[in-house]
């Protein structure tokens, strides 16, 4: 005999009534934070309006054969954030390289987040010599020094957004993994695993119905930092002269004022509006992140 | 009451007496610490071969990326790196040559990687020394503040500030300075040409040019400091060992001082010193802007050919040197947190 | 209400219609609702109460304690000056000088990065106008003398907090309450965290020390007979309210208030007959059939032995040479102290933990070592885990609770049914109105009847309950342990249960086995050990139970 579906649709519904209200839950907290509404409501904004860049701006004015404008000109009623050194808008610059940096730098975080919630997730779970290993690498990892450790993989590598992706990805995960670890031996620690054990369940369902629901929220609280961070990380790679040329993310774009002068030359339009994009939006990374911290890690209630 | 119950605490008291003994088990701490010192030295040393050596491609063609060279000197290039021998021969090559302190030679310096990092190492280590120890005293006494008085003004502003520091690339916040101090400080280097030779003068003109750079990498660093001391005093905040510290009749910052801020640091101190990766990163970029002759400004170079055997033998330096803070934080620990020292 | 003024006339402390609110998200909770109090010089007092009835937040108001969420309305009179009336000054030169606190958990209370000594002297330094900070012999010497009365060596003042076992850590605390010689000591659940025989070592300290002192004692505690042993009243606290003042004995014999009876009924006198498979319910428990048949053992161990490699190297054998059965429709229970290893022979019980040597039997046949064995051997043995509010996923409602256990073992043919089974089998009547609850909206031991229902779902043969009332209110004890009783009278259901509490072995048990480091050094009928017990260490046992024992003086009559 198996269930009638009036049965499994009744049992369904409880569970997803419990989901909607733990959402609706999270919400109302996260509402609380002005903070974090602020760093939401910029962020939504500004991702929309780097994916609408196409529609709103000509892709071709960042083409240098197709500009007539002066370098280097400052803020002018044609140009509202003046020129850059070959005679291209810098807003126009900057609103695309927006597309790049975001792009870069979710990519990133998802590559090392993915890597780090295995690694810590396992590590803990399992214990033993495989839980040692993994975090004795971790450990390892996690004090090198990050962009060194970025800029020999971005040396060695073909240039490219790949592998800027790659070399921040690789360099940043042991963060979530000890955050992700940590999280899991709490959880482990609870009487109610325990309880499952005890009737009967195996790895599958201890990690998949107690540790991954609890683990994830926290992760994903923390992947908004790591975004964060492979937003700086980008940046200052690309500064350095690792990007990809061809497409210039806000990194890219200091660089080329950095070589070209800008300033000796006090060109400060060239220099602010790419800084000033990176700084907006990794704020509102982090404001969101900590306000996502602290509605799911109870512990850090009342804390910020 | 009968025998049997005087000695039911027992088991207790011997598990209380066996740490006792300090002497050996500080020993055996140390040594711990030192081995898996070694244990991760010796996993910086293979990265570094591997990360250099055994990636796709040939490293001679990705060091000559966008110049032309001829066939003969690609093959002279390859004899003087050791590429064209079997891997194994090579990393045995590369461990003798660490062993004897042969990094290689840089390509572009046309001179032995050692000699470079040394030369480099001075400026470096002047930089990140102030910059860290400037950030601690900043960092700590501003997020101890703003953790005793949470959400007064002060702690909105210090905090906001140092969110918005933390949100910027160090480089950019170079820029920045740059900029705004033109003329009133200078654009890089380390020192002028014409400065007098005389200890006094050669100082006062280091100093001054140390300024700026420290000033940046400063910044960002200790508003990290900042967010960690903030939050891990606010975590003890709610401890009841405070309770009883003002049920005694303590005044607020004695309270604060005796009790709170001793625990607090524990957590603070050891990020401090695991966070050293971070203040090397900052290092990199803010040699970079202000021309600053140390590793970063080095790591810069090399990387415009790329120069594969510096970019090898500076990772080497800064990885080993974090792995030296970590050692250092393990110990200070011990020194801080008696409950380390018991086991 | 009966006031009685101080045996010398002084009053220390007076409470005039206090009345504590905390400021919450939108409106104010009311703790504490005028209550009126005194107490006179060297008097001692209990006040007693349920969680949440507001006792802690009473006692932390006379020194102004409190968090800054709190309001106070009313008067703490301490030695006639009142409390909410003085500057930070004077409040920071009474706080400890005239009155100090004992801390429930004095793991957390103190200090834990400053030695013994620095703590106990810490208030001398800071009160004592004579001890001048710059004589420290003689501040020595005073820190010694305190340990001294507290029992401990000298020696312990070098030690940080880590170093201490919990009931020195508590003696430590006792020690820096009498630092500053105060007329009155509050103790806040000082023994709540201790073991029962370390328990009964602090509480005669206690009342040696006030006693000999001079000193005025307000004790906090959930458990009367904690109470009634250390003070000469007790007042009953309920929803902020004292609802009972009465002296000790009479309140424990004689309670009036309603809530004090149930406070009174929830720990039995072992040896009294009425409380003999009769927990304090409100739910009249079914008739006991006079003759049960006792089956087959369901559950055997032979020579079990279960050890730990503890930090060090060393190994700890937790469990040593165990033989324990448990017989079809018996309940027994397994009783002993912290430590004695009670938890790992169930963790082992249930294959959660790997023995060394020996065997477990279910119905005759060894735990299976596979995992699949091991799965379907969890459908006949089940666990009942001590703290209902950790033992169940915050996130998973009561329905997915239940069913969990179903579903590990693919029992998916009407779960519902099952579920709802489970659910009025564990007396949550109606199923229905539980199944999509959260376990943080249900009540304690409504969350214990959820945890075996989700047992009881799986139709286990025996269950294991480990301390299954130790974190429940008093008035829901008698409830919970009622059930228990139930399912063995109405379903059959086998029980081991794992106690710290002889009267709890005295309210369901059938047979009990005393468990002292790792070994059953005395197993039989409840009767035959809790009233004539033969070894030495079922004796102490039974001499640290607060209340003590109904006992005639020839061991194994019963009076009446």
């Amino acid at each position: 005999m198996t269930p009638t579906t009036d049965e499994t649709r009744g049992v369904r519904a409880i569970t997803w009534a419990r989901r909607k209200q733990a959402t609706a839950g999270v919400w109302r907290e996260f509402a609380r934070d002005r903070g974090g509404l602020i760093g939401l409501g910029g962020l939504v904004l500004i991702v929309l309006l780097a994916l609408l860049a196409p529609v709103l701006t000509d892709e071709t004015a960042l083409e240098v054969t197709n500009t007539t404008a002066q370098p280097r000109q400052p803020p002018s009623a044609q140009a509202w954030l003046g020129t850059d050194r070959d005679g291209i808008s810098v807003l126009l610059l900057v609103w695309w390289g927006a597309r790049v940096s975001l792009l870069i730098g979710f990519s990133a975080a998802l590559l090392s987040v993915f890597i780090g919630t295995a690694v810590g997730i396992l590590a803990a779970h399992f214990g033993g010599w495989l839980s040692t290993t993994l975090m004795r690498f971790t450990d390892f990892f996690l004090v090198l020094p990050t962009l060194v450790l970025a800029i020999a993989l971005s040396a060695v590598l073909p240039r490219g957004i790949g592998t800027i992706v790659l070399a921040i990805g690789v360099a940043s995960w042991p963060t979530t993994a000890r955050l992700a670890r940590a999280q899991t031996l709490t959880i482990e620690a609870r009487p109610y695993i325990e309880r499952a054990k005890a009737l009967g369940a195996g790895h599958r369902h201890v990690i998949g119905k107690h540790v991954l629901p609890a683990v994830l929220p926290l992760v994903f609280a923390h992947t908004t930092l790591v975004v964060a961070n492979s937003i700086i990380a980008e940046s200052t790679l690309s500064f350095l002269g690792v990007g990809d040329p061809s497409r210039p993310s806000w990194g890219g774009i200091l660089q080329a004022a950095f070589n070209s002068g800008a300033v000796s030359q006090g060109a400060w339009w060239y220099l602010l509006p790419p800084g000033i994009g990176i700084v907006i939006v990794v704020l509102c990374f982090t404001l969101c992140g900590r306000a996502l911290e602290t509605v799911l890690n109870p512990r850090l209630r009342g804390q910020r | 009451m009968s025998d049997v119950l005087t000695g039911i605490e027992q088991p207790a008291d011997e598990e209380a007496a066996r740490g006792a003994p300090r002497g050996s088990g500080a020993v055996r701490f140390l040594l711990g610490k030192l081995g898996s010192a070694l244990l991760s030295l010796a996993l910086v040393v293979v990265l570094g071969f591997l990360l250099f050596r055994m990636i796709p491609g040939d490293p001679v063609v990705t060091m000559t990326r966008g110049r032309p060279v001829s066939p003969e000197q690609l093959a002279e290039l390859r004899e003087r790196l050791g590429v064209d021998k079997p891997m194994w021969q090579q990393f045995v090559d590369y461990i003798g040559g660490l062993l004897r302190g042969d990094l290689g030679t840089s390509y572009l310096f046309q001179r032995p990687v050692a000699d470079l990092l040394t030369e480099r190492l001075g400026p470096t280590l002047l930089l990140v020394g102030t910059a860290t120890l400037l950030a601690i005293v900043l960092g700590l006494w501003f997020g101890i503040r703003s953790a005793w008085r949470r959400n007064s003004r002060f702690d909105k502003v210090s905090t906001g500030t140092a969110l918005t520091l933390w949100s910027m690339p160090q480089f950019w916040l170079g820029l920045l300075l740059l900029i705004a101090f033109a003329g009133v400080f200078p654009s890089g280097g380390m020192r002028y040409s014409d400065t007098p030779p005389d200890v006094f003068s050669q100082t006062l003109d280091v100093a001054y040019h140390l300024v700026l750079p420290c000033l940046t990498l400063t910044a960002a660093v200790y508003a990290q400091y900042l967010l960690v001391m903030r939050s891990s005093l606010l975590e003890e905040m709610n401890a009841e060992y405070l309770t009883t510290a003002r049920a005694k009749g303590l005044r607020d910052d004695l309270v604060r001082r005796r009790h709170a801020v001793p625990n607090a640091l524990l957590p603070t101190v050891t990020l401090v010193f695991l966070q050293f990766g971070m203040v090397l990163n900052g290092a990199v970029a803010v040699e970079t802007v202000y021309s600053w002759p140390g590793l970063g400004l080095l790591t810069y170079e090399a990387l415009s050919g790329p120069d594969l055997p510096v970019l090898q033998g500076a990772f080497l330096v800064l990885a080993a040197a974090v792995i030296l803070m970590n050692v250092l934080a393990d110990l200070l620990y011990r020194v801080l947190d008696p409950r380390v020292r018991a086991t | 209400m009966t006031e009685n003024p101080g045996t010398d006339g002084a009053v220390l402390l007076e409470l005039r219609e206090l009345s504590v609110r905390y400021r919450a998200a939108r409106d104010e909770l009311p703790a504490v609702r005028g209550v009126n109090l005194r107490l006179g010089a060297g008097e001692t007092l209990g006040l007693a109460g349920e969680s949440g009835c507001g006792k802690s937040t009473l006692a932390m108001s006379v020194l102004r304690l409190l968090p800054r969420s709190a309001r106070v309305d009313g008067q703490v009179l301490l030695d006639g000056e009142d409390v909410a009336a003085m500057r930070w000054g004077r409040l920071r030169a009474v706080r400890w000088a005239s009155a100090s606190v004992v801390f429930q958990g004095a793991m957390h209370a103190l200090n834990p990065v400053r030695k013994v000594y620095d703590q106990i002297a810490e208030p001398i330094l800071l009160h004592d106008s004579d001890q001048r900070p710059d004589e420290p012999p003689a501040v020595r010497h005073r820190v010694h003398e305190l340990l001294d009365q507290v029992e401990l060596p000298a020696g312990k003042a070098e030690a940080f907090p880590h170093e201490l076992s919990g009931g020195q850590k508590q003696r430590v605390m006792i020690a820096m309450a009498l630092a500053c010689d105060p007329r009155l000591v509050i103790a806040d659940e000082p023994t709540t965290a201790l073991d029962v025989i370390v328990q009964a070592q602090v509480l005669e300290l206690m009342s040696r020390l006030v006693a000999e002192h001079h000193i005025g004692l307000i004790m906090i505690s959930h458990d009367l007979s904690v109470l009634a042993s250390t003070c000469q009243h007790i007042a009953v606290m309920y929803d902020g309210e004292i609802v009972e003042r009465a002296p000790s004995e009479q309140l424990m014999r004689a309670p009036q208030h309603a809530h004090s009876k149930a406070l009174a009924a929830a720990f039995p006198t072992i040896g009294d007959p009425a409380s003999r498979f009769a927990p304090a319910t409100s739910n009249p428990l079914p008739e006991q059939p006079s003759e049960r048949p006792v089956g087959e053992p369901v559950l055997r161990t032979e020579e079990l032995r279960v050890s730990f490699r503890a930090r060090g190297g060393r190994t700890v054998r937790a469990v040593d040479g165990v033989d324990l059965e448990v017989g079809e429709n018996e309940i027994v229970a397994l009783v002993g102290q912290s430590g004695s290893g009670k938890t790992t022979l169930a963790r082992t019980l249930l294959g959660l933990q790997r023995a060394e040597s020996g065997r477990v039997l279910f119905r005759g046949t060894p735990l299976p070592t596979s995992t699949s064995g091991l799965r379907d051997y969890r459908r006949q043995v089940q666990l009942v885990l001590q703290d209902p509010t950790s033992a169940l996923n915050p996130r998973h409602s009561v329905y997915e609770a239940v069913a969990e256990g179903p579903r590990i073992h693919g029992l998916t043919t009407d779960e519902i049914g099952r579920v709802t089974r489970a659910l009025e089998a564990a007396e949550l009547r109606p199923a229905e109105r539980f199944m999509s609850a959260l376990p943080h909206e249900l009540s304690g031991g409504q969350k214990q009847r959820v945890v075996i229902a989700g047992a009881l779902a799986l139709e286990p043969a025996v269950l294991v309950a480990d301390e299954p009332v130790a974190s429940l209110d008093a008035s829901v004890r008698g409830e919970i342990l009622a059930l228990l009783l139930r399912l063995r009278i109405e379903l059959g259901l086998s029980a081991l249960v794992i106690t710290h509490d002889l009267g709890l072995a005295w309210n369901i048990a059938d047979r009990v086995a005393v468990m002292y480091r790792g070994e059953l050094v005395e197993v039989g009928t409840v009767e035959d050990v809790l009233l004539d017990p033969r070894h030495e260490y079922t004796r102490s046992l039974l001499a640290a139970v607060p209340g003590g024992t109904h006992r005639a003086e020839p061991a194994n009559g019963l009076r009446h």
